[in-house]
């Protein structure tokens, strides 16, 4: 079964893990049937366009526009990214693909 | 002189500059339009070895982060920072801001300047290439950070319908995304052939990621052996430690090559000019067919009117048209034999390059494009 991959909770942030019966089509991932916002997008990216027809796509605008106003209440421009310990770990130096990335070229977040 | 009494203007890349890689070239002339708009204007870059930390060039500032944090997400947020303090003095007179990344875009917002936001690539997209461990949900977010910072933008430039599929996609209104393809400028007919130039040579040029197709071009090229005269030549865009993997496949496979690494951007056209063919072997990635991409060593090519074999992308199609010869992407004897096709059939190889020449445009049309995006932007 592919759990349903929307946000959901009050407190406790937590995956909705209902069985999923369609994906969305913005982000791709997957979404139960109570989760399928306007147009079958998820809750999120029906926030991100402005439609908040669907209970969640509100808890999801919220959150964005508190991330967003607070960083810039307290004029801190990395305020809105929510990085943690365990995303960092991902991009320490002994985690790249190929050591070779590493020589002289890491610097750019897009190598085109 | 606008200088030092207030910029008006700001291009603040995540990138090394100047370097031998495409986003180079890109910088350089999207910057020069900038720049010229608003007579000067603070270039906020990364550093590198025998880069100075500050330069001033006439009425354009350049400065360039210079601290050393190993870790990628780290040093990402201490350039944002860093570039959020850099802008901090002229908060009242940037009138416009250009990125090309969301580190970038995120100090640039809190400027309240117009932001115009250059869409080359998507790092929640290639990130995973170079950093495999990286988690689904982290990808969530950045996917998140460049949804927030594009759709803030008050437009948005990509190089290719691909890219302005998954920028809309990012919640992004069409009418905002304006589609500026990358271009080459003429090369002179009469460039001398390089000193170190083999007889009767293939190119590639450019970086080495493995979208890049580096190794479908060596096992095809292995397929090529009874053709003596013939050597690969490998115009690599970053330094020889980054190609030893694909050095040591070539010598397994007994290729004869010719390797040139990080040449200035200026002795490129050379080289491809005096080619039989260039080659251009993307895979079909979704760092390729998802986000997107615009080669300019596709254009190049072009420009100096060698052929281009290539992989059958969307990507490919919308620069070459039907101006070169396409092949199925990862099928090294399929691109083998429309290089063998091409070399027995000299004519349509002269024919293809002539006409791909007509089809490139300069740099300055997608500068006159940029610029009525700037038109657009400022008078909103």
């Amino acid at each position: 079964m592919t759990p349903c991959a929307v946000t959901t909770g009050f407190f406790t942030l937590g995956k909705c893990g209902q069985m999923a019966v369609a994906g969305c089509p913005g982000c791709g991932r997957a979404l139960c049937a109570d989760h399928i916002a306007e147009g079958g997008l998820c809750p999120e990216c029906a926030a991100s366009r402005n439609q908040f027809g669907h209970p969640a796509s509100a808890a999801a605008y919220r959150r964005r526009r508190y991330r967003h106003s607070s960083s810039s209440a307290y004029q801190d421009t990395l305020w809105y990214t929510s990085f943690d310990a365990f995303d960092r770990a991902a991009f320490d130096p002994h985690a790249g693909a190929d050591q070779d990335y590493l020589d002289d070229g890491d610097d750019a977040l897009v190598d085109s | 002189m606008t200088g030092h009494r207030g910029h008006r203007a700001a291009y603040i890349a995540f990138d090394r500059f100047p370097s031998a890689k495409g986003s180079a070239v890109h910088i350089r002339h999207m910057a020069a339009e900038l720049f010229e708009r608003y007579r000067g204007g603070l270039l906020c870059v990364l550093g590198g070895p025998d880069l100075p930390a500050y330069q001033r060039e006439g009425d354009v500032e350049i400065v360039r982060f210079t601290e050393v944090v190993p870790n990628l997400l780290d040093r990402a947020q201490a350039f944002s920072a860093w570039v959020a303090e850099q802008l901090a003095p002229y908060h009242d007179t940037l009138e416009l801001c250009h990125v090309r990344d969301p580190w970038s875009a995120l100090p640039a917002l809190g400027t309240g300047a117009r932001l115009v936001y250059e869409a080359n690539g998507l790092p929640s997209i290639e990130l995973p290439y170079a950093w495999p461990h990286v988690a689904p949900t982290t990808l969530d977010k950045v996917r998140e950070l460049e949804g927030h910072c594009l759709t803030a933008a008050g437009a948005v430039v990509v190089p290719s319908y691909v890219i302005k599929e998954a920028v809309t996609a990012r919640g992004v209104e069409p009418d905002r995304v304006v589609l500026i393809p990358n271009g080459a400028d003429p090369v002179p007919a009469d460039l001398p052939r390089p000193a170190a130039a083999p007889g009767r040579y293939l190119i590639y040029v450019g970086a080495v990621q493995p979208w890049q197709g580096v190794d479908v071009l060596l096992r095809a090229f292995a397929r090529l052996a009874d053709l003596p005269d013939l050597t690969l030549v490998i115009c690599s865009s970053v330094a020889p430690s980054r190609t030893r993997r694909l050095r040591g496949l070539a010598e397994r496979l007994d290729l004869r090559t010719h390797w040139e690494h990080m040449l200035p951007h200026d002795e490129v056209a050379a080289w491809l000019t005096h080619a039989e063919l260039s080659v251009a072997p993307l895979t079909a990635t979704p760092r390729n067919l998802e986000q997107g991409c615009s080669p300019i060593k596709v254009w190049e090519s072009m420009a100096a009117g060698t052929a281009v074999v290539a992989s059958d992308l969307p990507v490919i199609r919308e620069v070459l048209g039907d101006c070169g010869r396409l092949v199925p992407p990862d099928r090294p004897a399929e691109l083998a034999r429309a290089i063998r096709v091409l070399l027995e059939y000299p004519d349509l190889g002269r024919e293809l390059g002539e006409r791909s020449r007509g089809r490139v445009r300069g740099w300055q049309h997608a500068r006159d494009q940029l610029s009525g995006v700037y038109d657009r932007v400022t008078a909103h």
